[in-house]
């Protein structure tokens, strides 16, 4: 069963369109990972699906329901990010409380273990703590909810790393033990990987990709060696990217569904054919430019 | 995992008990106001003198005609504040649609009213005491109500209370819907009153406190504060939906 399905969404900010077009499915009881460039329409997708956000034209369903302003959906979706607001007049202790009496699900054991965990002082006020305190105190609110559908938008912005590895494990420890659909958007796919069972990559708005980890991971290789071998190489190829490397040496990235024997000319060329890690793979895929970062330097 | 079904009335009891508990710093605001007005209060609301041959006297009228006009005030204004994004963004990371958060702000709304409306009738009594003790005072008369009278004048200020709280809620939904009503209302507002007044026959404003102020009868003014506070409501309701729920 498909948790979240989107057709032709499309969400428009006056002019510009923040998501485009849209199709996809989110499976149950999943981790996803929603990854895309600053800027590509993470957040704002995110939001049409909790509910905050009305979309533009095309259309959504989340539990075959529309989301927007859904009494139905807000008591089984939870949306975590770091702007996420609580009471000013209730302590930390209050709102723990208050969040267990409105989400049907909720695990107040485990809330109270995690926050002591965590060392927080239960008589504090969520406008005083720091941002790394905010996203774990919203990260616990989002774990004990157990809602069927939990988003989390940036999660550990703020968090430091062994925060973070505390997360992750807390994480995926509570989606073994109580399996659901979670939704988590990244810009950092090396440190999610190990978790995500599919990865939803997304572009301008656009949706770029959608696959599971294991065949993102083998989705294209890597080919270095002198420019002019590469260029020959990968002439009738279509390219993910090209840059340079040094004097007279390229990389470039295509993807991977070559033949035996065109490897084997590669090899012969002195070409090294690499694999190409899932972070590098997305950012390769939705760069604006085949050459990245280097264009912009490069004289001439 | 099963998909749980809420009742919205529910939630609205939920959400009604979270802003009681975490709107708590507005009745600290009511208490330090009405101790403001009591000080206002204090040379008595009205006053005159006169004398005859040989007997000159002053009188003054303690009243809590401030005390409610501050009430009103602070019921507008906490109306205004509850509109407002960080507010309203707090319903939103718990579990409701905008229906429930509105219905749950205005049954906030009443109940600050009528504990405005209570305090008021307390908080005269105390300055009339304050004003026994520290004045120089010969005589007092008190007016003595029948219990039907004091309910009567109660309920009377709660609804004066919640009527500018509704007008509060509307303004507050309007400037949240775009921020040009900031500039609109009060031009509109005071602009209308100017106008009004240049003609030397001021009209507006005196028939609105007319239509109820001089309302005899108690079930139709009570009817017509509940009509206007209705409309008021409505209207917010209306405008609200047009807004995304979070942005």
């Amino acid at each position: 069963m498909n948790v979240v399905v989107c057709h032709d969404l499309t969400k428009q900010y006056g002019r510009s369109k923040a998501i485009q077009n849209m199709n996809c499915q989110i499976a149950e009881n999943k981790i996803t990972g929603l990854i895309g460039r600053n800027g590509a329409g993470k957040t704002t997708l995110l939001k049409i699906i909790a509910g905050y956000l009305h979309h533009s034209s095309g259309d959504i369903q989340v539990f075959s329901e529309n989301p927007f302003n859904n009494l139905k959906i807000s008591a089984n979706t939870i949306f975590i990010d770091n702007e996420m607001s609580f009471s000013q007049g209730l302590t930390l202790n209050e709102l723990l409380e208050t969040a267990g009496s409105f989400y049907p699900n909720w695990n107040h054991d485990l809330a109270l273990k995690l926050f002591d965990y965590f060392s927080f002082n239960p008589n504090q006020y969520h406008g005083n703590l720091s941002k790394g305190m905010k996203s774990t105190f919203n990260m616990i609110v989002g774990l004990a909810a157990r809602c069927p559908l939990t988003i989390m938008d940036e999660p550990t912005s703020g968090m430091d790393s062994a925060t973070r590895k505390d997360f992750y494990r807390a994480l995926l420890k509570e989606y073994i033990a109580y399996p659901r659909t979670i939704i988590l958007s990244s810009h950092l796919l090396d440190e999610v990987e190990d978790l995500l069972e599919e990865v939803l990559l997304i572009k301008s708005g656009e949706k770029c990709l959608h696959l599971s980890i294991d065949q993102l991971k083998e989705y294209a290789i890597g080919v270095r060696g002198k420019t002019v071998n590469v260029e020959t190489w990968t002439e009738k190829m279509e390219l993910i990217s090209m840059q340079e490397i040094g004097a007279n040496m390229s990389y470039a990235v295509i993807r991977n569904d070559r033949s035996i024997k065109e490897l084997e000319d590669a090899r012969q060329l002195g070409l090294e054919v690499t694999s190409v890690s899932a972070e590098d793979i997305c950012s390769y895929l939705t760069s604006k430019t085949k050459g990245g970062i280097d264009d912009v330097f490069s004289r001439g | 995992m099963y998909l749980a079904e809420v009742k919205a009335w529910d939630i609205v009891k939920k959400q009604y008990r979270y802003k009681l508990k975490s709107y708590f710093g507005v009745f600290t605001s009511l208490i330090v106001i009405q101790l403001l007005a009591i000080l206002f209060s204090f040379n008595g609301t009205g006053s005159g003198s006169g004398s005859s041959n040989s007997l000159q006297y002053d009188f003054y009228y303690y009243t809590s005609d401030i005390i409610l006009i501050f009430m009103m005030i602070w019921a507008f204004i906490t109306a205004i504040i509850i509109t407002t994004r960080a507010y309203r963004y707090d319903d939103f990371s718990l579990v409701t649609n905008r229906t429930i958060s509105q219905v749950s702000n205005i049954l906030f709304l009443l109940t600050a009213s009528i504990f405005a409306g209570i305090t008021v009738y307390l908080s005269t009594h105390l300055f009339q005491i304050l004003a026994f003790y520290f004045k120089d005072n010969y005589s007092i008369i008190v007016d003595s109500l029948t219990v039907t009278e004091f309910v009567m004048g109660m309920i009377t200020s709660i609804l004066y209370i919640f009527l500018f709280a509704c007008a509060g809620y509307l303004v507050g939904i309007l400037i949240q819907l775009h921020k040009g009503f900031l500039l609109i209302i009060p031009t509109v507002l005071f602009g209308g009153l100017i106008l009004d007044g240049i003609g030397g026959d001021p009209r507006f404003f005196v028939n609105i406190t007319m239509f109820f102020g001089e309302e005899t009868s108690f079930i139709l003014f009570f009817c017509k504060i509940a009509l206007v506070s209705s409309m008021l409501l409505l209207a917010s309701l209306g405008i609200s939906n047009r807004m995304e729920v979070r942005k």
